[in-house]
């Protein structure tokens, strides 16, 4: 909320400048966001008083007129009708820069000199309003400067009120008391004392239908009013707390509003009591005895499909969860949020019926979140007020409006079936000086509170504190000691090591494996990315997510982020589109949460890997072997042992699959272990142009959790081989379904433990066979190995070969 | 008398060596004096014929005077060989860029939450985790914020369909929201479920606002969360591991600041600031001449909190505090536009 500084000061007493008051509520109270100068390019602008009007000899529109400025009477000339003599008017002098950009000089108009300009409030930015010469106060003081007369050399300091003080700070009181308890000093006005006359009022009868959502309902009758516009005073005081006067009536209820925090509202009387409505047959509520023409004001739940025409002209429909005011025949205002039109204060307006209430705070909030509305008076309302604050400021509105709107007090209608009164909290000093670590002394605590409006007893720290009913705020003990420590300073709290036993660091296995993952990644050539948790229907469907069922959020920021992810890859296929414009091969990955709608309660979050690999080329499949190649590399040093490649086992419930590439991917497996720990393979080449990538796309998803089981074996040491080992070379012809793998693991089993290592080394097709040919190392542990045993162990790998597989030997 | 002549041979050896200039000289210089028929090898077979005490003393010499002139043969041999080699036909431009095997980098966020976990966890605090899907319990009613508070406003939250119904909820409302966390704080209460104090505890983690991106604003974010708890955690304890931690982390002296701020799940509750990483608090553009940068909220656990856990109110005292990695790497490395992020642009990542 913007403060104005001259209101401030007027309120504390304070005499720091605007910045030191600024960084003084920074430390003690409050974020203070803004501090902007007002009354700027108003220099040179004076209080004048017009002493002769005449008519300009050269032109019809223009006056000549002679204005005293105080130390000199000034001939200037005028085109504005509503000037006469002895207005005050502002006279903007020779050599003022105006805030709309114009330099005032010495001038000869049409052939008459003018020393001067007389304005109208536009030019003066003080509003749009052309429509003549801005006429001042009677009692303007002729010379004075404007901006001091109008109030507006002030300072606007644009503080962050805490959600936990908006009950009292949102109001300069709260805020002049934050001020004097900071100066250590007591605060001058007696605001508790402002107590309700007991005038009950004959015209108004006011019922609360219900007393939970209106804790308390004052209205107040004022008759004889005059409404106008409101005196300068107070025009400046609301425009710099950044509320527009309006007329005096509306500006009284803003200025309590601004000085206490309390909202109110005023009715027109007779729109209230039906005296004008335009429905015929509506039965006008004249009391036929007296004469006496009444008021009935309902504090109701709205019944549903209720409508309200409200002050911006708006229609809201209304239901029973909207608190409303309401007479015997229809809703007048939103409570605690907006008034009516129909009911609202005009310039006809002779009775008023003020509203000074408190509404129950989640009913305003849930009110106006609904209605999608939100006033100076919700924002209040919807953050708890002390009902005891509805009282003192219908005292303060009735004796403004009756000091600026000639109005008199008719009588009082108080609706306050639970009084709230001070409660009392057990505080002992001890616990504060423990919880804030600092030895305050127990009289300055008690000092702060007392300056804080609290009532202290008790001794030796052992206190009791009386709470003010409008630090609503305070509940608890530690409440209590927030305010010693603000209040002491913060900065005055000594920074001291900790007393803590010395114990190392309970490990977090998980993170410290994923670090490990990360950092062979980034070793072998990947770069990390990470990415939003979610994506959007159309990815899903693009990666044959689309018939997954998804966490849905309800509120997304945009379609496209509205599932939870199941999978990095769909995010991460956009990252490969995006750098395809500026790399032409690259190898990314991200490490990250996927959501499985399938928890108990709350999803099933895996951490997962995805390595992706983009190359320039690839004419046999070498993006897939990149692929390959660093997975392995990333189980070996993850000390993963015995991972192997399998072909999909097609089930139909493993709902990942349409994404990959049915022909070259594969699912990584480790021998001893049940399922797989995650996926290699190409991105389906189907799926790719939905994202408009034109390059194979190979990528590897691996299960951080159960990657981190299959790594959780302890390394053993293996004897170094002391004898000799030979290498013999093979060539094969096999039909195309006979694999690689398949052949390895033949030679392997058929070499009976004296197989030491298998390598291809060339490939080729033949017509409807693939040539394969391998380097075997042979090779015993405890004797080199002589060549009858090496062709005995040949003769049964090329048997094993040809019987099982089918192979042709080339010789 | 041998002993003379073996000395002679030796000086000769020597003297002429340094004559030889081929191959060809060498053969023959070896030969003279290393050969089979050489007079040196003669008077090595004739030890055999000297007294033992002679044998001894004289074998030793002539086995020396052997070696030195071996030596000085193989010398000359790498001296002869070197000189017939032109290293400087084999010149390079070593200007030529190498040829690299490549590497990849780390993503900002993870360089810098290892930096502060290796802090944190230096001084003895243990990483936690939880879930990024919460329950609306954890997330909020358990740390202190009740229902339609207006405390709920102040953080946007992504809520989650549909609405679970959960008979086991502590809310008095049966039927309770997932959301995505608004914060790591959820993980407070978790931890404290199964922990007794004292503990110190630390978790970095994801956490997602529902608030429109821009150059300042990112919808999802990374916290870090530190949670101390004893018998007599206080504010100077905050104070002084805020200071030591930022001191480190930028690797200069920093002050801290606090200042009163209201976060419902402490009391009492601060916004932290520090001296200005770029000017040390004198004032200058970085801080907008203020001369402090505002990091994160912190504060002491309300006692509410401790309750929902599990705890004794006032049993026990403690800090949390919590700020955005994205905000300390922009700090640090200087970066204008938080949406850089998480582009998955390689010309950013690359830069780390």
């Amino acid at each position: 909320m913007k403060y104005s500084y001259n209101w401030l000061t007027e309120l504390s007493g304070t005499k720091l400048s605007p910045e030191k008051l600024r960084n003084l509520l920074m430390l003690r109270s409050f974020e203070v966001e803004g501090l902007e100068k007002t009354g700027q390019g108003l220099e040179g602008v004076v209080i004048g008083k017009i002493l002769e009007i005449a008519k300009h000899p050269n032109a019809d529109k223009l006056q000549l007129t002679k204005v005293d400025v105080g130390n000199a009477v000034l001939d200037i000339v005028c085109g504005a009708k509503n000037i006469e003599v002895g207005q005050k008017v502002p006279v903007a002098m020779v050599g003022a820069k105006l805030p709309n950009g114009i330099e005032i000089k010495a001038a000869e108009i049409r052939g008459e000199k003018s020393s001067g300009m007389l304005c109208a409030k536009d030019e003066l930015g003080l509003g749009e309003d052309h429509a003549g010469i801005f006429i001042l106060d009677k009692d303007a003081k002729i010379g004075m400067a404007l901006a001091k007369f109008l109030e507006l050399d002030d300072v606007i300091l644009d503080i962050d009120i805490l959600p936990n003080r908006a009950h009292d700070c949102l109001g300069y009181v709260g805020v002049a008391y934050e001020i004097t308890a900071i100066e250590n000093r007591g605060f001058d006005y007696d605001y508790s004392g402002l107590k309700l006359p007991k005038v009950k009022s004959k015209k108004l009868k006011v019922e609360v239908a219900d007393k939970e959502l209106c804790p308390r309902y004052i209205g107040a009758v004022m008759e004889n009013i005059e409404v106008k516009e409101s005196p300068q005073w107070m025009q400046a005081k609301l425009s710099a707390s950044g509320i527009r006067p309006i007329n005096n009536i509306v500006d009284a209820t803003n200025f309590v509003m601004l000085e206490l925090g309390q909202p109110m509202h005023a009715f027109d009387f007779e729109k209230v009591s039906g005296m004008k409505s335009k429905i015929p047959n509506y039965k006008s509520q004249i009391n036929p005895k007296s004469q006496i023409q009444t008021c009935n004001i309902i504090v109701r739940r709205a019944k549903e499909g209720e409508e309200i025409k409200l002050l911006d002209d708006e229609v809201k429909k209304l239901d029973k969860d909207n608190l409303v005011i309401a007479n015997n025949k229809e809703v007048l205002a939103i409570a605690g949020v907006m008034g009516g039109l129909n009911s609202g204060v005009n310039p006809e307006t002779q009775t008023i019926i003020l509203e000074s209430a408190s509404f129950n705070a989640v009913s305003v909030r849930k009110t106006r979140v609904g209605l999608g509305l939100k006033t100076d008076a919700s924002d209040r309302f919807e953050k708890d007020i002390d009902p005891n604050l509805a009282e003192k400021a219908m005292v303060r509105a009735v004796e403004i409006i009756e000091h600026i709107a000639g109005g008199k007090l008719e009588g009082i209608a108080d609706i306050y079936p639970k009084k709230v009164k001070p409660w009392k909290i057990k505080l002992d000093l001890e616990y504060a000086n423990k919880l804030l670590g600092e030895n305050i002394p127990f009289k300055r605590s008690i000092q702060i509170l007392k300056s804080l409006g609290m009532d202290i007893s008790g001794k030796d720290g052992k206190l009791t504190v009386g709470i003010p009913t409008y630090r609503v705020d305070i509940k608890t003990q530690e409440d209590l000691i927030e305010e010693i420590g603000r209040i002491f300073g913060y900065e005055n709290i000594k920074s001291q090591p900790m007393v803590a036993p010395l114990v190392p660091a309970k490990v977090n296995k998980e993170r410290f494996f994923e670090r490990n993952v990360k950092n062979t990644l980034a070793g072998l050539g990947f770069d990390e990315v990470y990415n939003y948790s979610f994506y959007g229907q159309k990815d899903a469907n693009d990666c044959a997510l689309g018939e997954i069922k998804h966490l849905e959020l309800a509120n997304p920021m945009n379609p496209g982020q509205q599932l939870m992810r199941v999978s990095l890859i769909p995010n991460i296929l956009k990252n490969v589109r995006d750098n395809l414009r500026n790399f032409k091969s690259f190898n990314i990955f991200e490490s990250g949460r996927v959501y499985w709608p399938d928890g108990e309660i709350l999803p099933e979050e895996r951490k997962m890997v995805v390595m992706a690999v983009v190359l320039e080329h690839d004419k046999s499949a070498e993006t897939f072997f990149a692929a390959k190649g660093a997975a392995s590399d990333l189980s070996d040093k993850l000390g993963i042992k015995n991972v192997y490649f399998d072909n999909f086992d097609a089930a139909p419930s493993d709902s990942l699959l349409g994404l990959w590439h049915p022909g070259r991917s594969a699912e990584i497996k480790v021998e001893g272990m049940d399922g797989k720990i995650g996926y290699i393979g190409e991105i389906n080449p189907l799926i790719l142009p939905l994202f408009k990538i034109n390059r194979r796309v190979a990528m590897v998803e691996l299960d951080l959790e159960k990657s981190m089981e299959a790594a959780d074996v302890e390394l053993k040491f293996e004897a170094i081989r002391k004898y000799p080992t030979v290498l013999r070379d093979i060539s094969i012809l096999v039909g195309r379904e006979i694999t690689v793998g398949g052949i390895i693991k033949n030679i392997k089993k058929s070499g009976a433990g004296l197989v030491v290592g298998v390598e291809l080394f060339d490939v080729f097709c033949k017509e409807e066979k693939n040539s394969f040919a391998f380097h075997i190392e042979l090779g015993a542990i405890d004797h080199t190995l002589e060549s009858s045993e090496i062709d005995a162990v040949m003769a049964k790998i090329i048997s094993g070969l040809e019987k099982e597989l089918g192979a042709e030997i080339r010789k | 008398m041998l002993e003379q002549k073996i000395l002679g041979i030796k000086t000769e050896a020597l003297e002429k060596i340094r004559s030889v200039k081929d191959d060809a000289g060498l053969f023959e210089f070896e030969k003279m004096y290393l050969g089979r028929k050489s007079e040196f090898t003669g008077i090595l077979k004739g030890l055999k014929d000297l007294s033992p005490e002679d044998r001894k003393k004289i074998g030793e010499l002539a086995n020396a005077v052997k070696r030195e002139i071996s030596e000085a043969s193989e010398a000359k041999r790498r001296e002869l060989k070197n000189a017939g080699f032109d290293l400087e036909s084999e010149r390079i431009d070593v200007t030529i860029p190498g040829k690299t095997n490549g590497y990849g980098h780390l993503h900002i966020l993870s360089i810098v939450q290892r930096e502060i976990e290796d802090i944190f966890t230096a001084m003895g605090f243990e990483i936690a985790d939880g879930p990024e899907v919460e329950r609306e319990f954890y997330n909020f009613d358990a740390l202190n914020v009740a229902k339609d508070h207006p405390a709920r406003d102040m953080q946007d939250t992504f809520w989650l369909k549909p609405e679970i119904q959960n008979p086991k909820s502590k809310t008095q409302n049966k039927s309770e929201h997932i959301l995505l966390r608004t914060h790591t704080s959820p993980v407070q209460v978790r931890y404290m479920e199964k922990n007794k104090p004292p503990f110190r505890i630390i978790v970095p983690g994801r956490a997602f606002r529902n608030e429109a991106t821009d150059a300042t604003h990112e919808h999802t974010l990374h916290q870090f969360e530190a949670l101390v708890v004893g018998d007599s955690v206080n504010v100077g304890n905050f104070k002084h591991i805020a200071e030591t931690f930022f001191t480190k982390f930028f690797g200069k002296k920093l002050e801290i600041r606090l200042r009163p701020s209201y976060f419902p799940f402490v009391e009492p509750g601060f916004e932290f600031d520090i001296s200005c990483t770029v000017c040390g608090g004198r004032g200058c553009p970085s801080c907008k001449h203020i001369g402090w940068l505002e990091v994160g909220g912190a504060g002491m656990v309300n006692q509410n909190v401790f309750v929902s856990a599990g705890y004794k109110r006032n049993a026990y005292q403690g800090f949390a505090w919590g700020f955005g990695l994205e905000r300390l790497a922009m700090m640090k490395y200087k970066i204008d536009d938080i949406r850089l992020i998480e582009s998955g642009d390689l010309r950013f990542i690359r830069q780390f």
